[in-house]
């Protein structure tokens, strides 16, 4: 930065001081953009707030209704919700922390580390993403009875320990976000391979280590086929268990919304949390130098 | 693969530099270096090896018989189910529409991504709260996103067809017109997955320095200038990752026409097949049709055609991206 | 690299055995008398079903007659994933409930698929006999050589639903039992829709697809001949039937509407049609879509075109996969009794399928509030008797009318000319049986 001073004009300081500074515009373009994602939200919320009637309304209504909480009480009564709930917990949870832990790890031997075959494997493991996935259910299910985890939460866990999908975009990310000088001056300072990970690597790329965790538990938070055939009855996860509530010849929406609205609040704490991760990472100080 | 070359800087020397006694630390250290990256990948492997590697030879396996869900003893017939998929005009009418839909969402959806990412990019107040909005599609149930396009595209009742009519335009039957239904499937997955997408490229701008902007800027660079010569060089990486992801995802379209379709639940992609994917075909074939041999032939196929498109899609990114980087040093 | 290659050997070893075991499994189609469990020995068995059978009260029940028995249920709300799950674990070879309920819509293939199924007319308990349900019920359950492959649940009746006030206005009857001349036939039936139309310019029906379905039901031969061959394209009764609906769409009798579509639903609100095929079940439906704000304009009467027919409805099957059939078949057959029927069709309204179940008071009794209070129990139950001998039903049938028939009709009204929507409905079928 010190090259920069001194024989700048002023105008030019203040635009570089206005640089990424937002404009009115941007906060409108966004505010449009955001309310058409919240639109289906809101209405989800209308119906499970009022009754099946409001869906075949020429003209449906805007506010709230009262009847929210009596729906979600019937959600509760028809469903075991907790159980899946928790059963959603663990599986969701399992699945995001290993599959960033793990997709980082190969992001950053595939990043930055040099070692035979890197190349190939990479490539292997990039064109595994084009596999039709809607056959694989027979197959997969082949493979967990023979295993015998049928049944049991490893067999929709194990599955999604970690992905090509994760595995691509960390080292899509860590290419250009970790400088090879960093790397060098923690190997001089006599660092670990696992060290110069956790300590270098994973700081830097933070941000797309978050986006990754959204996307994950995202996934598998609405994973539902796999586990509905895979997991017993006893032992749901939540879309499974909303699910029921889509019996009988005709559906009662006000029931399935409040079911589905109850069951995003969780990805929205989880979406809240790791969208303050994506910040610029700790590279903008550390090539200041 | 040698474009993956390309992509990669010169790999870290860092760890070669051998010293002319080698202590046990110095072994220590050049067996972390040579095992770790194995170890690093081992991961994706063993699971690919638990789960993903048996699908795989499965179908392949399937897809040489007449094999139909339950068979006992199905028939070989070697690769006649191939020689059936190339003169069956439903995969192709299939195959068609597939690239159609892929072309009209993947385009505008991605300008719009690199647009909104730029946007999300500025000094926000309550960035997250942004963020988090945009990739809110995202997360919706897909009961509700059904509902709610079926009332926008409903022929009769639909919102969009009502408004049409107020300004006194023809009505589209969007689910009987076949390029009718393609534009409004295509608007379902932008409206999914622009934001998604966005907060993709985001992250990778995020990770540009900000220095290297206000060095161009001095230089007199203005923003357009700016953009293709700094953002775009040091978004390749993502970029590819962006491309050939909705390459991917485009060309095995499946939730969004399964439901658009008026008959719930419905694998037909309409009344003529009008907007039936390949996925879709693939997956009547199997789960409705009981064929899982020719199923599994359509799988390999479409795999094989994902891998020449996104090749293709492949190259003409890092054509885009190629133009030389303003001569600022990173350091 | 030694992790890879362990797994792929591991993956190998996978494969080799599962290949193995869905391949060689089954071989026997004829399997012996299965050993049954020791009087008194601990029996775990699992309960497939989906969207409503009103079994939740008869469960615990069960159990309490049979204190060694545990039951664990599998219920799925929707129709479509419940018969996915069941092809993957038919096609897997493991996994399927001991006692799994099946759609009459997929019976066709189910009974393609005879030998993966137990013959209850083998292993289940004596007083499940044939005299137990109606005749078309039982017989549609067994396959070409004889073997009975399930227990009939419910049914769904078919009669006529109408607008009153719709008929009202268009100078029709509207009681009841006047209005049976205009539901005799089907010539009848399209010739008053052809009239209603002309006059009102509004639809006499919701759907091209939802009557013909009904017709093609009611001829001696369906789509798939007792050969297994498909016969769509020499059966004159279909081409009729295809011809008579089609010119009634032309005539305008159509509301266009794809059955169970978004604007279908609205379709109801809007009083968009005057007339509904109308198996026991869609009275809720009706009642649900239409909204209190059209209560009493809906009636509904103890006729349909061309005798009787039926639409929807259940069997439990025991697939060969349960280690335990024998206690699968008895608990079948105590579920499809006429005494737990009874208490479903209190339950959760499903229609039953057993002779001394329609002349029980507590379904005699049954009145519908919405619909004027028709004795919506008796007249179903007369409905029923009106079924004549099931058609057969060969592998695929299902499929056709699903995937070939209902959409060419669907592109009918949708203005494709009826002689290319034929075609393309044979084409369709013909892919369907290839």
């Amino acid at each position: 930065m010190t090259a920069l001073h001194g024989d700048i004009n002023a105008g030019l300081r203040k635009r570089v001081a206005t640089l990424g500074k937002p404009r009115k515009a941007t906060y409108i373009v966004l505010a449009i953009f955001v309310l058409g994602s919240l639109f289906p939200f809101y209405w989800s919320f209308l119906v499970a707030s009022r009754d099946n009637g409001m869906l075949t309304e020429r003209i449906p209504p805007f506010v709230p209704g009262g009847n929210f909480f009596a729906n979600a009480a019937r959600v509760f009564d028809t469903v075991p919700f907790w159980k899946a709930l928790a059963n959603s917990i663990i599986v969701s949870g399992t699945v995001t922390l290993t599959t960033v832990l793990f997709s980082s790890l190969a992001g950053f031997a595939f990043a930055k580390l040099r070692f035979r075959g890197r190349n190939g494997l990479f490539v292997f493991i990039v064109v595994t993403l084009a596999v039709p996935t809607q056959l694989g259910i027979i197959p997969l299910f082949i493979a967990m009875s023979e295993l015998g985890w049928a049944g049991h939460l490893q067999a929709v866990i194990v599955p999604n320990l970690v992905t090509a999908f994760g595995v691509f975009w960390m080292r899509q990310y860590t290419v250009d976000a970790l400088p090879y000088e960093l790397i060098e001056a923690a190997r001089v300072d006599g660092c670990s391979m696992i060290r110069i990970f956790w300590n270098v690597c994973l700081p830097a790329v933070r941000p797309a280590a978050a986006i990754l965790a959204m996307f994950t538990f995202m996934m598998s938070w609405n994973d539902f086929l796999w586990p509905l055939v895979v997991l017993d009855a006893g032992n749901p996860t939540v879309q499974v268990a909303l699910e029921k509530l889509q019996s009988g010849y005709y559906v009662d929406y006000s029931l399935v919304l409040a079911g589905t609205t109850l069951a995003t609040i969780p990805i929205l704490i989880v979406f809240v949390l790791l969208g303050r991760q994506i910040v610029a990472g700790i590279m903008q100080g550390a090539v200041k130098g | 693969m040698t474009v993956i070359d390309k992509i990669a800087p010169e790999g870290s020397k860092a760890g070669e530099r051998v010293s002319p006694r080698p202590t046990f630390r110095h072994r220590l250290s050049r067996w972390d270096v040579k095992v770790s990256p194995y170890l690093y990948v081992a991961p994706f492997f063993i699971v690919f090896g638990i789960v993903g590697l048996f699908p795989l030879l499965y179908t392949a396996y399937v897809s040489l018989f007449k094999w139909k869900a339950g068979d006992d003893n199905p028939d070989f017939i070697g690769l006649d189910n191939y020689k059936d998929l190339f003169g069956d005009s439903q995969f192709w009418n299939a195959l068609t529409n597939t690239i159609s839909i892929f072309l009209l969402s993947s385009v505008p959806q991605l300008i719009i991504a690199m647009m909104l990412a730029a946007l999300l990019g500025a000094r926000l107040r309550g960035a997250t709260g942004w963020r988090v909005g945009i990739l809110l599609p995202y997360a919706a149930s897909l009961v509700s996103i059904g509902i709610i396009f079926a009332n926008l595209f409903g022929p009769k009742y639909g919102l969009i067809n009502g408004v049409l009519q107020t300004i006194g335009l023809d009505p589209i039957d969007w689910q009987a017109s076949r390029f009718g239904s393609h534009v409004a499937i295509a608007i379902m997955v932008n409206w999914r997955w622009t934001g998604y997408n966005a907060l993709i490229v985001l992250a990778a701008m995020q990770a540009i320095p900000k220095e290297l902007h206000e060095a161009a800027l001095i230089d007199g660079a203005g923003m357009w200038r700016r953009f293709f010569n700094v953002t775009l060089p040091l978004l390749k990486p993502t970029l590819i990752f962006v491309t050939i992801t909705s390459t991917i995802g485009g060309l095995q379209i499946f939730t969004e026409p399964k439901l658009f379709d008026a008959m719930p639940g419905s694998n037909n992609g309409g009344s003529s097949n009008q907007f039936q994917t390949v996925t879709l075909y693939l997956y009547q074939s199997a789960f409705e049709n009981y064929s899982l041999g020719y199923a599994s032939a359509i799988a390999w196929v479409l795999f094989l055609i994902i891998i020449l498109i996104a090749l293709v899609n492949f190259f003409l990114t890092g054509k885009l991206t190629r133009t030389p980087a303003v001569k600022v040093k990173k350091k | 690299m030694r992790t890879i290659r362990n797994g792929l050997v591991l993956a190998l070893g996978i494969t080799m055995t599962a290949l193995g075991a869905t391949a060689c499994n089954g071989g026997g189609g004829d399997q012996q008398t299965p050993a049954a469990a020791a009087p008194n020995e601990h029996v775990d068995l699992t309960l497939a079903t989906f969207t409503e059978f009103g079994y939740e009260a008869l469960i615990p029940e069960y159990e309490r007659l049979h204190p060694n028995i545990k039951i664990t249920p599998r219920k799925t709300g929707e129709g479509g994933p419940y018969h996915q799950d069941l092809i993957t674990k038919l096609a897997a070879g493991s996994g399927l409930a001991d006692v799994a309920a099946v759609e009459e819509g997929h019976l066709s293939d189910v009974l393609d698929k005879g030998s993966k199924f137990n013959d209850l007319s083998k292993i289940g308990p004596a007083d499940a006999s044939p005299d137990r349900w109606l005749g078309w019920k039982y017989d549609a359950a067994k396959t070409k050589d004889g073997k009975l492959i399930g227990y009939g649940t419910d049914i769904g009746p078919l009669a006529m639903c109408y607008r009153k006030d719709l008929f009202q206005a268009a100078d029709l009857p509207t009681d009841p039992e006047q209005v049976k001349s205009l539901f005799a036939t089907w010539d009848s039936y399209f010739a008053a829709g052809a009239n209603y139309a002309a006059k009102t310019h509004k639809a006499w029906f919701d759907s091209a697809s939802q009557n013909f379905n009904a017709m093609v039901n009611q001829l001696p031969e369906g789509y798939i001949n007792t050969d297994d061959k498909l016969a769509l394209e020499s059966n004159q009764g279909i081409k009729d039937a295809w011809t008579k609906v089609t010119d009634a769409v032309a005539k305008g009798e159509s509301a266009k509407l794809v059955a169970f579509s978004n604007e279908w639903n609205s379709g109801f609100k809007q009083g968009a049609f005057a007339t509904k095929v109308c198996p026991s079940w869609m009275l809720g439906v009706i009642k649900e879509q239409a909204g209190p704000d059209n209560a009493n304009k809906w009636a509904v009467t103890a006729a349909f075109p061309g005798g009787g027919g039926n639409w929807g409805g259940s069997y439990l099957t025991v697939p060969t996969q349960s280690k335990h059939p024998k206690e699968a078949a008895e608990l079948a057959a105590w579920l499809t009794a006429p005494e737990q029927q009874v208490k479903a069709f209190q339950a959760k309204g499903n229609f039953p399928s057993q002779v001394k179940a329609l002349t029980d008071p507590a379904l005699l009794s049954e009145t519908n509030a919405y619909f004027g209070n028709a004795k919506v129990g008796e007249l179903f139950a007369e409905q029923a008797k009106k079924v004549q001998k099931p058609q057969y039903k060969g592998p695929g049938d299902g499929q056709i009318q699903e995937n070939a028939a209902s959409p060419a009709l669907q592109a009918v009204e949708q203005g494709k000319p009826a002689a290319d929507a034929w075609t393309q409905m044979v084409e369709a079928a013909k892919k369907i049986t290839r």
